[in-house]
């Protein structure tokens, strides 16, 4: 997490009461398009009301949408959120095509979500089936009853075989069999 | 938060308390090692932001073993902050000092120099020896593994798996050891 991040509202990935499994329910609930009716700064923004904004009202009928004519302003969209955000956005010298696909942007988003760090990247209800751990999680049970310190339980135990006690295995292997042969030979 | 799952928080985020036997370990390497156990880095919760270290009990810290002739050469520096307050002490003088010092040390270079790290060093304890305080040791639910093997002496093992031993040759009677 870098500085820049400190004072940004943090969160996680969710979907506001399961939204979209059964039903989608739209989380944009006004939208307030500011433009100017002379300069050219606005001009995308008139083509998109002359030609798309009937049909978006049309489409969104839970969308409470309003035009707000302002002399010599820079074009601005505001829009407003089931969950209380209130997303601005400037609109200065943007074409049509653009606003099309940002206010489609602003219709599909559930809040503000561009002003939220996310603590990851992922959100589960069952975060786990086999349960948290805990230091004790796939602990030897013998140290419940060992009193330590104990050098059964200290002493390393992944190092690999000595030279030493390869031989000495060799030799007692080559003993006992040599034992054998010697007890075969007294039963004949 | 129910009882059941307040539970589960205190068990996940308990101080477990290890302990680590210090006979015949590098201090550097051991450092390493017991520098994760502090810190919680052995745990999968871990995060720097989390509180989540453990208490590491050491003992024994007077029988380490340097490498090489670092007893001899290894020096540690001092400042007293006057002009000509400069003193380096060899890695022998300290351990005659203070048998605890170098290990202590040895752990604190380990760790990244940050606001945690004093706090990090108030949880390992270092013991000398093997008399650990009873209020300490009851605590302790863990045993650190050693890097090394701790050898045994041959005039420590019984006389008997000395004779058992396998041998090439036996040396003539009238032989006379250096």
């Amino acid at each position: 997490m870098s500085n820049s991040n400190l004072f940004l509202k943090s969160g996680f990935v969710r979907a506001p009461l399961q939204n979209g499994v059964g039903r989608y329910v739209c989380q944009l609930q006004r939208i307030v398009l500011k433009f100017c009716k002379s300069h050219g700064g606005s001009r995308g923004m008139r083509d998109f009301i002359e030609q798309d904004l009937v049909d978006f009202a049309r489409d969104n009928p839970s969308v409470v949408v309003y035009l707000k004519p302002r002399r010599h302003r820079s074009p601005v969209v505001v829009a407003e959120y089931l969950n209380g955000d209130r997303v601005w956005m400037s609109m200065q010298n943007k074409t049509q095509s653009e606003i099309t696909k940002w206010i489609e942007n602003m219709r599909t988003q559930q809040g503000d979500l561009s002003a939220v760090r996310l603590r990851k990247y992922q959100y589960t209800d069952h975060p786990s089936i086999q349960g948290p751990w805990t230091p004790f999680t796939f602990k030897n049970p013998e140290l419940n009853v060992a009193k330590l310190p104990n050098p059964k339980f200290g002493a390393n135990d992944r190092l690999p075989m000595s030279a030493t006690e390869q031989l000495r295995i060799m030799f007692e292997k080559q003993r006992i069999s040599k034992e054998e042969v010697k007890e075969e030979k007294k039963e004949e | 938060m129910s009882a059941a799952k307040r539970v589960q928080q205190w068990a996940t985020f308990a101080r477990t308390w290890h302990i680590f036997d210090c006979k015949w370990q590098d201090p550097y390497q051991s450092a390493d090692l017991i520098k994760k156990y502090l810190m919680g880095m052995h745990k999968p919760i871990y995060h720097p932001m989390n509180d989540c270290g453990d208490v590491v009990v050491c003992i024994n810290s007077r029988d380490i073993a340097l490498r090489g002739d670092e007893w001899k050469k290894r020096a540690y520096f001092h400042h007293t902050g006057y002009p000509g307050g400069a003193s380096w002490t060899l890695a022998w003088e300290v351990h005659n000092k203070d048998p605890t010092m170098i290990i202590k040390k040895a752990v604190y270079r380990s760790m990244k120099g940050n606001l945690q790290r004093r706090h990090t060093m108030e949880r390992l304890l270092i013991y000398p020896d093997e008399e650990v305080p009873e209020d300490v040791l009851q605590n302790v639910t863990n045993q650190i593994r050693q890097l090394r093997l701790v050898p045994t002496r041959l005039d420590h093992i019984p006389e008997d798996e000395v004779r058992k031993f396998p041998k090439v040759m036996d040396y003539p009677k009238d032989y006379v050891y250096k």
